[in-house]
Formats: C-alpha cells, structure tokens, sequence
C-alpha cells in the first residue's frame, strides 16, 4: 500500500492489463462462423493445440458482462482515486505559505516547549528542596 | 570436496560472490592515535590559519566550529583517509560505476519523440510558473481515465471489423497510458510537498500537548506546594505556640524533654492532618 499518487498509478496499469485480459479473453473463447456456404469448420483433434477454445454462447455472453463490468469498476476506482488526491486545492505558493506558517508555528511551540520544561525543572527542584527539608525535628 | 583445489577456487568464489563487500584497505588507519593525531592537527590549522583571515576576535570563535569540520589539504599518507571526500561539486558523481545526480528532473513527455501530450505546454503557465488553481489536473485526470474506457471499446469495435486498421487505436491508448502517468509523476513533488505540511501539522499539535501536559502537571505541583506552605505556616505557628508553652514549662521547671516531645507530637499532627 504506497501513497495515493503510487496507488492511483498501479490502478491506471491494472487498467491496461484489464484491456489485455479482455481482448485476449474474447481472441481466445470466441465462437466460430463460416463466412460462406462452401466454408466448413475444422475439426481439431483434442489434443493439438487449438487456437479457439471456444465457449458456449451464454458462457461467454456471461464472461463478457464481466469483464465489462470490471472495466467500469477499475474505472470508477481510478476517478475516486483521482478525487482523494492530497491537497488538489492547495497551488505551490498556497503550500509554500503553509509550510513556512507551519515552520514558524513550529519554533514557537518549541520555544514554549522548552519554557514548559524549563518551568518543570524549577517546579521539581523545588518540589526536591521541600520534600527534603521534611524531616521529623 | 574430494579436490582440494576446487575447495580453493570455491573459496574464491565466495570472497568475489559474498553478500557483503569487504571492507575497503583504510579501515586499519582509522586507529585511536590516528583519530587523536588528527584532530590535534585540525586544531593546530584552525589557530594558525583563522587569525589571519578573521582578525576579528568574535568571528574567530564562532568560526572554530567551521574550521574544525573542515577539510585539510596535505595530509600524512595515513592520515589521509581518516577525512570523509569532499562534496561532489557539480551535483554528479557516480557510484558502482552509474552516474547520479542531485537534480533529477522530471523528463518532458515530448521528449520520448512519439507521445503526444494531452495538456499543452504541461499545464505550465507563461513564465514557468505552475498553477495547479487554473490547472485542473482531477479534471484532466478524469477525462483521461474516461477517454481510456471510450478508446478501448474503439479498439475492440475496430478489432472486430478489421484487425489490421487497429494500430492507430493502440497508439492513442498507449499515449493515452503515458499522458497519465507522467501528470500523476508531475503531480509527486505536491504530494511530497503535502505530506511535509501533514507531518508538520501532527508534530506541532503533538508538541503543543506535550506542552500543555507538562504545564498542567506543573500547575499541580505548584498548587501542591501552596498547600505545603501555608502548612509551614501553621507549623510556625504551633512552633511559635510550643516555644511560648516550652518557655512557660521551663519556668514551670517540667522536662524540657518532655516537653520538646509533647511539641514534636503536636507539628506532626499538624503536618498531617491537613493532607488527611
């Protein structure tokens, strides 16, 4: 699991191999049709290799919804990809801006971070003096 | 291994083969005397050498730092690798015999010859500028994603009526495919540049509660140890009350051991009551 722009990327390719497979499905599975009268198919023994293996009608209809359907879904999952992209609305200058706000921002939170600290230090030390001057008279 | 000489060529080929390449010669210079020896030089060169340069006394000492990291020229032989190289100065060098560089800038579309870019100009303004506002890259993004679908059932249409004509449609996907892929590479240094924004937002809202935390436990403390004072007060007081009642037990001529006793008892009950 990348980052959005790697993901959206890895859909777009899964994409091309989908056409690939789709084409290759129905180069492979169609059925056969004799174009004249004197055409006749061939039948193959079953063991040579076949160029067509062909399915049945609604088998292949069924197939081919399929992978259709799985085309669209890539698709979509492509444009909601494309839409969760960060900060589409953000040009350079506005991140820029950002970024250095963010950095300023940083240094004072540090700077009170470290008063914090600071503070706690007194606090404790002399938390330590009392906590030491208890003793029993 | 019944060859003995098999078991040595094995043996070389393991050295060549193995995992991890040995360490380079120079690791055996980098000995404690060695270490010493050079900063001591490094220390020498930075007083003979800064004054002249910097006669001002306050740049001279906050430049010390400079001149102690810095490189020296002529160098024992010995010596000589115990420094790091100097940076590449043109941004290029190369390691296992490839060639890097800094800047690796994104290479144009046009310049692979036969794709044809989608955007014009790659969504670049006149002077160079991008403006990702007037440049919808979602939009553009989702028109090509729909164009791909649209371009496919061309393909298979055209593969249907005469598979010979289908070239064409493939070049327009693949160019399609290219077009994509190089806005969403155009697009990485944004998401770069966003994932800092992102980064810097969670560690500032992680410092600023860090810091909220340590001020409330601080204010605890605090608030504990006004309680604590005005205790001491009391404790004072009681002191202040004992010393009257020793005096008087004194007079009274009662054990002042007793009667130190009889107070310690009372400060301690004082002591801790209040916490109760």
């Amino acid at each position: 699991m990348g980052d959005r722009l790697t993901q959206l990327q890895d859909a777009v390719d899964e994409l091309a191999q989908q056409f690939v497979a789709c084409i290759h499905y129905v180069h492979r599975h169609h059925n056969l049709e004799t174009l004249g009268p004197s055409d006749e198919i061939r039948v193959l023994s079953k063991d040579a290799e076949q160029e067509v293996d062909s399915h049945p009608a609604e088998v292949f209809k069924a197939a081919q919804v399929e992978l259709a359907q799985d085309l669209i879904t890539k698709e979509q999952q492509i444009e909601y990809l494309i839409s969760i992209l960060p900060g589409l609305d953000n040009s350079e200058r506005d991140q820029e801006r950002n970024i250095k706000e963010l950095e300023d921002e940083l240094k004072l939170a540090e700077a009170q971070h470290q008063q914090a600290i600071q503070e706690k230090k007194d606090i404790m030390s002399s938390l330590d003096e009392v906590i030491r001057s208890i003793r029993r008279p | 291994m019944a060859d003995p000489n098999g078991g040595q060529e094995m043996q070389d080929l393991d050295q060549i083969t193995s995992t991890w390449p040995r360490p380079p010669p120079f690791y055996k210079d980098f000995t404690a005397d060695n270490l010493a020896r050079l900063a001591d030089l490094k220390r020498e060169r930075a007083e003979t050498s800064n004054p002249p340069s910097n006669p001002d006394a306050d740049t001279n000492n906050s430049n010390r730092d400079d001149v102690l990291s810095h490189r020296l020229t002529g160098l024992p032989a010995n010596l000589r690798n115990l420094q790091p190289p100097a940076a590449p100065d043109e941004g290029a060098w190369r390691i296992f015999g490839d060639p890097y560089r800094l800047v690796q800038p994104l290479p144009k579309l046009e310049e692979g010859g036969e794709i044809r870019p989608v955007v014009a100009n790659g969504g670049l303004l006149a002077d160079g500028e991008r403006d990702d506002k007037h440049f919808d890259r979602a939009t553009v993004l989702k028109r090509i994603a729909k164009s791909l679908l649209l371009n496919f059932l061309e393909l298979v249409g055209i593969l249907g009526q005469n598979a010979m004509d289908a070239s064409e449609k493939v070049k327009d996907i693949r160019d399609l495919f290219y077009n994509f892929h190089h806005l969403i590479n155009e697009y990485r240094p944004h998401q770069a540049r966003e994932s800092l924004i992102a980064t810097m937002q969670a560690q500032l809202d992680r410092l600023r509660a860090e810091t909220t935390a340590i001020r409330d436990s601080k204010e605890k403390v605090e608030r504990m140890l006004e309680g604590l004072g005005s205790l001491k007060i009391d404790q004072e007081e009681v002191a202040a009350a004992a010393s009257a009642t020793t005096a008087a037990a004194d007079k009274a001529g009662a054990s002042a051991g007793r009667g130190m006793g009889e107070l310690e008892d009372e400060m301690w009950g004082s002591l801790v009551e209040p916490a109760v």
